[in-house]
């Protein structure tokens, strides 16, 4: 047998157990999903681990998690409890109404306060119809998570009601080894409005395979803050789908500053005309870390307007990954549609790799994508010690800056003030 | 008003004859013994069928590619004849004992190959179906030391040079389509300019195919050596046939210390009809080795045939300070399919390169550019700049961009940016205020939209391309 056909015998046993182990978690949850369950079991059955050899993969390398049989989540003990509670109290964000947190893909009801918009699957037991059906599920990694989630946040933000108050979301992954699969629906029925912040906090070498489907109905207005600090141990792979209908507006800001190896494929359905998008993306990252952004536009109707910035730090041996897709068929006239990714290299071994996809068949369009990559540029640092700033100093401004653009936007203060904290801490 | 901008663009084919010749072409279809009649019918030495055979039997293990953006039919790579040549008893000793067919087909073209008509200073290698009928010029750059002829000539003649560059570029295993090009191909042109020479004349080589089963495998080889420099200029046609035709070209420049290539093309094989039937597949790999310091490689094409186009010429920059540069327009009309782009590979210190991507689609084809950008760890100072601008004409055509950015050394700079556009009913009021016709204001608008990449061609080159544009443009406004 040759060496490539023993590494995908080798990858499909591996996904095999990592199927088994969902499986597992799943017969020990309350959830009665049987069919949703069936189908994505046999999708998994039917894909591999996905190696360096598929286009989507090309450059993130999950070959290193082979060799980590990562088992299901037991039920939280005391140890892990207390951890979590310390954990959650340099979480707090002052703004919001009561927060929603899972510790390892398991509701937490003794951390969490739980607003009126938020539901928990395991204690309601109604699947809502809307669960699992944004396109895009048929990717492995969203499969698995669908055939092996231990419960999910549900949150349905009433008609025509406008939340002040942002809903936070915080998911937990604490332990080695363990494969943790956090699930969340956000239903905006027509004409509501919220903020949505989304946490990922975690310690210890564990893969967190998480998926969010947000569906925005008609003029429904949606923020999302995501943020993604897990510990630099662990593996985070994580999937937003967003399904957004007629006049629509959406606006994500996705933090990414934690884990060995991340992924986070944020996919955006449009359904209806007239449609806003807007994509921001911060990841800053050291070390050996590779954190990896994959984004898809895909708009089906005229009027949609779509607009991405994605910046990336790399320092130390870190890599970068960024791959834009924006599809624009026939019956999406009138889009306008930007993108721009920029990267900043900050060390010799710092790495990235990038590709702004752009696809189009309508011809009465704007679109337009761009991409940089560059180390701080000599003059601004000249420009800065000319006026009796040292150069070490120079520099963390300029990455300080660099990163701001993406924070100072943050619609809830106290988040942006511990971003602000944290973005300081690291350029030192 | 756009069903008159489609009309504009759909122009008939005016190369699509068929010249009468008697024909010495082997039995179809791929084998060992095939390559062995090939190699033998050219009396090559030992070591060219060695060459021959080992490309062949990786062919064999390798997968045609599918990650291309493009839709075709399987190629039955048993149903094509390898090697189809016009019939001539012995070797000719000038240009006037080819077949007068033949000499009429490229006066057709616009290339008077007979002595007497030689007027612009432009050297040309004249290849028809697998065989270069006859190169001009030839003794008067000889007298500079440059040597200029057919590739089968220069196996014969220069055997040292050929086995030291041939595949040093792009080895034959780069890829399933170089490979089958490096066991069957069949004739090309080879250049080789020496130390510190100018070369005082444009040089060019012209492809016709002209056997309706038969697929062209050529393969060009530029050797600059240190100091030198040159301008090459490379042109298609073929006629219109029904069938699909496979053209599996390589071609490989080598710039040495100091060294300056300038290669342009203007591709217009037969496209097929307005249904996609017939058409050239161009499945070509070019390729250029900026080995020594200070060495310059400059691409440029127009891209206008072809059914199916898939090519990245690209810059292996590995002298310090050397530069790559890229310039293309590529039309695509009907049910044309192109997937091209370029590669640029930072290796050494301080290089530097350029892409200027011009894309326009109409119809219903699908234009795709595709390109890498590559920094590897060890290039310092590495310096890219991208440019990609799609035109799109109707609103059934495709345009996609893929660029591929790859970092690896952070005193590196790199930008890429792209951008879509359509030609709008008020540019053309605009025109049509100042007493313009439409279709001179569609002409003006593409060549405008193209004049970047038109303005690196080559004086006889440019004046071509905007033949070609104009043609695919003239007298059809309804």
């Amino acid at each position: 047998m040759s060496a490539t056909s023993t590494a995908v015998v080798q990858r499909d046993r591996y996904l095999a157990d990592l199927l088994n182990q969902a499986t597992l978690a799943a017969e020990g949850s309350s959830l009665s999903l049987a069919s949703l369950r069936a189908t994505a079991r046999a999708l998994v059955q039917e894909r591999t681990f996905p190696s360096n050899r598929d286009e989507e993969w090309r450059f993130t390398d999950l070959s290193s998690m082979l060799a980590v049989p990562f088992q299901a989540a037991p039920t939280m003990d005391g140890a892990t409890l207390a951890q979590a509670t310390d954990l959650l109290q340099t979480l707090t964000l002052g703004e919001a109404s009561g927060r929603v947190v899972f510790v390892n893909g398991t509701y937490a009801q003794d951390l969490s306060t739980l607003p009126p918009a938020v539901q928990v699957l395991s204690q309601t037991g109604t699947l809502p119809d809307e669960l699992g059906q944004i396109q895009g599920g048929n990717e492995v990694f969203t499969a698995l998570n669908t055939a092996g989630f231990t419960d999910a946040a549900i949150v349905r933000i009433g008609k025509n009601s406008v939340l002040e108050q942002p809903l936070q979301l915080i998911y937990l992954t604490m332990g080695h080894q363990l494969l943790v699969q956090p699930r969340c629906l956000v239903i905006a029925e027509s004409g509501s409005a919220a903020t949505l912040v989304e946490e990922f906090h975690g310690v210890g070498a564990s893969f967190t395979n998480s998926v969010s489907e947000i569906w925005v109905h008609d003029n429904a207005e949606i923020t999302h803050l995501r943020l993604q600090q897990e510990s630099t141990e662990a593996v985070h792979i994580g999937k937003t789908a967003i399904s957004q209908a007629r006049d629509s507006r959406y606006r994500n800001t996705t933090l990414n500053f934690g884990a060995s190896i991340s992924r986070h494929n944020i996919e955006v359905y449009q359904t209806g005309t007239q449609t806003e998008t807007t994509l921001n993306g911060l990841t800053a990252i050291g070390d050996k870390q590779l954190a990896d952004t994959h984004s898809l536009v895909a708009l089906n109707h005229p009027h949609g307007v779509a607009n991405q910035l994605q910046k990336n730090i790399m320092d130390d041996r870190s890599h970068g990954v960024f791959n834009g897709k924006v599809y624009v068929p026939q019956q999406a006239q009138l889009t306008n549609a930007s993108q721009l990714n920029r990267n900043l290299l900050l060390s010799p071994k710092s790495r990235v790799d990038t590709k702004p996809e752009l696809d189009i068949v309508a011809d009465d369009v704007k679109c337009a994508h761009g991409a940089t990559v560059s180390q701080l540029a000599p003059d601004e640092l000249f420009y800065l010690q000319s006026r009796g700033i040292n150069r070490d100093q120079a520099q963390r401004l300029l990455i300080y800056a660099f990163a701001m653009e993406m924070i100072e936007p943050l619609s809830v203060a106290s988040l942006r003030e511990r971003m602000t904290q944290y973005i300081q801490q690291w350029t030192v | 008003m756009s069903t008159s901008v489609q009309s504009v663009v759909s122009q008939p084919y005016k190369y699509g004859f068929v010249t009468d010749v008697e024909s010495d072409v082997i039995p179809r279809g791929l084998s060992e013994d095939i390559i062995r009649l090939i190699s033998q019918k050219k009396n090559e030495p030992e070591f060219m069928l060695e060459f021959r055979l080992k490309a062949y039997r990786q062919w064999l293990k390798m997968a045609e590619p599918t990650w291309p953006n493009v839709n075709y039919e399987p190629i039955n790579y048993q149903d094509i004849i390898y090697y189809s040549a016009p019939k001539q008893s012995e070797k000719l000793k000038s240009l006037d004992e080819v077949d007068p067919e033949i000499l009429a087909t490229f006066e057709k073209l616009g290339l008077p190959l007979s002595e007497q008509k030689r007027l612009s200073n432009v050297a040309v290698d004249a290849v028809f179906d697998s065989v270069s009928i006859g190169t001009t010029f030839k003794e008067e750059l000889a007298e500079h030391g440059i040597i200029f002829c057919s590739i089968s000539e220069a196996v014969q003649e220069h055997p040292e040079l050929i086995q030291k560059y041939l595949g040093s570029v792009v080895p034959s295993a780069d890829n399933y389509f170089t490979a089958l090009n490096a066991a069957v191909f069949s004739d090309g042109s080879f250049v080789y300019i020496p130390e510190n020479t100018q070369c005082p004349m444009d040089l060019s080589t012209y492809f016709r195919i002209n056997n309706g089963d038969s697929g062209q495998f050529e393969r060009t080889l530029v050797v600059a050596d240190k100091g030198s420099s040159v301008t090459y200029l490379e042109g298609c046609t073929a006629p219109m046939y029904d069938s699909n035709q496979l053209h599996a070209a390589v071609v490989e420049l080598v710039a040495l210390d100091d060294a300056k290539i300038n290669y342009s093309t203007v591709q217009n094989w037969f496209a097929g009809d307005k249904d996609g039937k017939g058409g050239i597949y161009n499945f070509v790999t070019k390729r250029g080795l900026c080995s020594g310091k200070n060495s310059k490689i400059s691409w440029t094409q127009v891209e206008t045939g072809s059914a199916i186009t898939w090519k990245y010429p690209s810059c292996v920059l590995v002298g310090d300070n050397s530069v790559g540069e890229f310039y293309s327009v590529a039309l695509t009309n009907n049910m044309q399919q192109a997937d091209t782009g370029t590669k640029m590979i930072h290796v050494g210190k301080n290089t530097r390169s350029t892409i200027i991507s011009k894309g326009i689609s109409a119809g219903n084809s699908k234009n795709s550019y595709r390109g890498l950008v590559k920094v590897n760890p060890k290039a310092e100072n590495a310096r890219n700049y991208s440019q990609c601008d799609s035109m799109l004409i109707g609103d059934t055509s495709n345009a996609n961009t893929y660029p591929y950015i790859q970092v690896q050394n952070n005193t590196g700079q790199v930008e890429h940016e792209a951008s879509t556009s359509k030609i709008g009913e008020d540019q053309l009021f605009y025109f049509a205020q100042r007493g313009i016709s439409p279709e001179d204001a569609i002409s003006m608008l593409i060549s405008g939209f193209c004049r970047d990449v038109f303005n690196k061609l080559p004086m006889e080159f440019a004046a071509e391309a905007d033949k070609l544009l104009a043609l695919k443009l003239e007298n059809s406004v309804g």
